[in-house]
């Protein structure tokens, strides 16, 4: 092969996984629900993030100095969710972090932390959009951190190891946002003959490939990331009240 | 600033734009409406004419008068183009046991067809995608977000939400930074030599960044307390007034769009 070729290649691959920048975390795109579809999951999200609202007006009140703390929190999960993650293929995906939120912060925290994120998502990285916003914070911000919550407590109570249980609350978490995004989409556009069921499984065909992995490399570096907290950082699980509770 | 020049997806990049950008004199709530209006405006349209209109204006807009290279321009297009391939081949493919459609491929004892409404539909609602996302990047490539979050706080948000919205913003590229640097050491170290090792960095510096964030959230909180903070923060915004030819601009625009759309529906 003649070094022209190899030049030509090489940038014919650059330029297939150069562009694919947002493999991971599956943001419906702006623009792609009817403005019905907006509205609905909006409204949806509505009593979770009103229920958010209250538990941290109630933590503030309780103490003050937790702003920055829950602020940090928020700016931990964007950033978490910006970075490009080892990953087995060449294109370049990123987590979605809120299993290891919901696991940290609680999953009412999560949802106000994580509409926040997602606005700055689209504003900043043009991830998901504005009027997209509804049913992205539903399956990114509720339903994926409420599951993995429940998950990660049913494991307690079972007295599963406790890396085992952050593990499938995050790879878990993380499979349900997948499963919810591909239903929304499919309610959305139902398949002319087979209507929703057959667009749903559609959906979640083709993007199975990029979130299974995905899924099991996020339960890997959660577990990862939760032992270097645990091993270093005591006093913050503690001042974050995970400690507290899974005491 | 913009270190390394040809990476477009992080952070820093939009916000670089937004603060660089020829409208960022515009008024940031005039901006937001004529954004988010022509947004509705693509949206409820739904018409393959008016979605081409958006995509062309916006981009006529953002490009011209607001002073961002071609280059990078499309470069932000291309974010979402994952997204749009993979759904859009979903959409305009059916899958079924016995042959139908215009166009059939079997596989395994599968067919997969298409059709030609069903093309036409996958095609102009990535149009429509498109215009809309043209219609966003309007606001967010010429508008600072914390002018986008003083907009919210103006619609009576709750005070909770509009204050977290300001320390995050300001906490992201506090983190970002440092996580920068962590991962500078890690990579000069041989942290990303192979998928495990990178696996192992990459959580060490995931939990690092999370003990460092927490530690300097309270001397963030000390800080602001030293500052007088009494649980509401304001910043001193710069005046932009609303001009008579920014109104004139948005009316031409939508006006054009409603005649593309009425003309479309009766053609």
């Amino acid at each position: 092969m003649t070094r022209k070729k190899i030049v030509g290649l090489s940038v014919a691959f650059a330029l297939l996984f150069g562009t694919v920048p947002a493999a991971g975390a599956m943001h419906i795109m702006e623009g792609y629900l009817p403005g019905g579809m907006c509205l609905l999951w909006g409204a949806v999200c509505l009593p979770f993030l009103i229920y958010g609202l209250f538990v941290l007006k109630k933590t503030l009140a309780h103490d003050r100095r937790s702003i920055t703390l829950i602020a940090m929190a928020g700016a931990f999960i964007f950033v978490i969710s910006s970075l490009k993650i080892p990953s087995v293929t060449a294109s370049c995906s990123h987590m979605t972090g809120t299993g290891l939120g919901a696991i940290l912060f609680g999953p009412s925290a999560v949802s106000v932390l994580g509409i926040i994120v997602l606005i700055f998502q689209a504003i900043l990285l043009a991830h998901g959009g504005l009027t997209s916003l509804g049913a992205n914070t539903f399956s990114m911000a509720i339903a994926g951190p409420f599951v993995s919550f429940a998950i990660f407590k049913a494991c307690q109570k079972l007295k599963i190891n406790k890396m085992v249980a952050v593990f499938l609350a995050a790879s878990l978490g993380d499979l349900f946002t997948y499963c919810v995004t591909a239903v929304q989409l499919a309610v959305a556009h139902p398949s002319p003959d087979g209507g929703i069921g057959l667009a749903a499984a559609k959906f979640l065909g083709v993007f199975a490939p990029t979130q299974v992995p995905l899924a099991v490399v996020e339960g890997i570096l959660t577990v990862v990331i939760m032992i270097a907290l645990e091993s270093y950082a005591r006093p913050e699980l503690k001042a974050i009240g995970f400690e507290r509770e899974a005491a | 600033m913009m270190k390394k020049k040809h990476t477009h997806t992080g952070a820093h990049s939009i916000d670089y734009f937004a603060y660089a950008s020829g409208l960022n004199g515009w008024n940031a709530a005039f901006k937001t409406v004529f954004s988010m209006g022509s947004l509705i405006l693509c949206i409820t349209a739904d018409h393959i004419f008016v979605s081409l209109f958006f995509i062309l204006a916006m981009s006529v807009l953002i490009i011209i008068p607001g002073k961002l290279p071609v280059h990078d321009y499309l470069a932000l297009l291309c974010i979402p183009v994952f997204f749009m391939l993979m759904s859009g081949i979903t959409i305009a493919f059916d899958i079924s046991l016995a042959a139908r459609g215009d166009y059939c491929w079997k596989i395994g004892c599968f067919f997969f067809s298409v059709t030609h409404a069903s093309l036409w539909y996958a095609l102009s609602l990535t149009l429509r995608a498109l215009g809309a996302v043209s219609a966003m990047y309007l606001l967010t490539l010429t508008t600072p977000a914390c002018e986008i979050v003083s907009v919210l706080r103006r619609l009576h948000l709750p005070k909770i939400f509009i204050e977290l919205m300001y320390l995050i913003y300001r906490f992201i590229f506090i983190l970002l930074d440092a996580h920068g640097r962590m991962r500078e050491a890690a990579a000069s170290r041989l942290g990303f030599r192979d998928f495990r090792t990178s696996c192992r960095s990459f959580g060490g510096i995931a939990g690092n960044l999370l003990i460092c964030s927490m530690r300097r959230a309270r001397v963030y909180y000390d800080a602001m307390l030293s500052r007088c903070y009494d649980g509401d923060m304001r910043f001193l915004e710069p005046k932009k007034t609303v001009r008579s030819r920014h109104i004139l601009l948005a009316g031409a625009v939508w006006l054009a769009a409603l005649l593309i759309w009425l003309a479309g529906k009766g053609g």
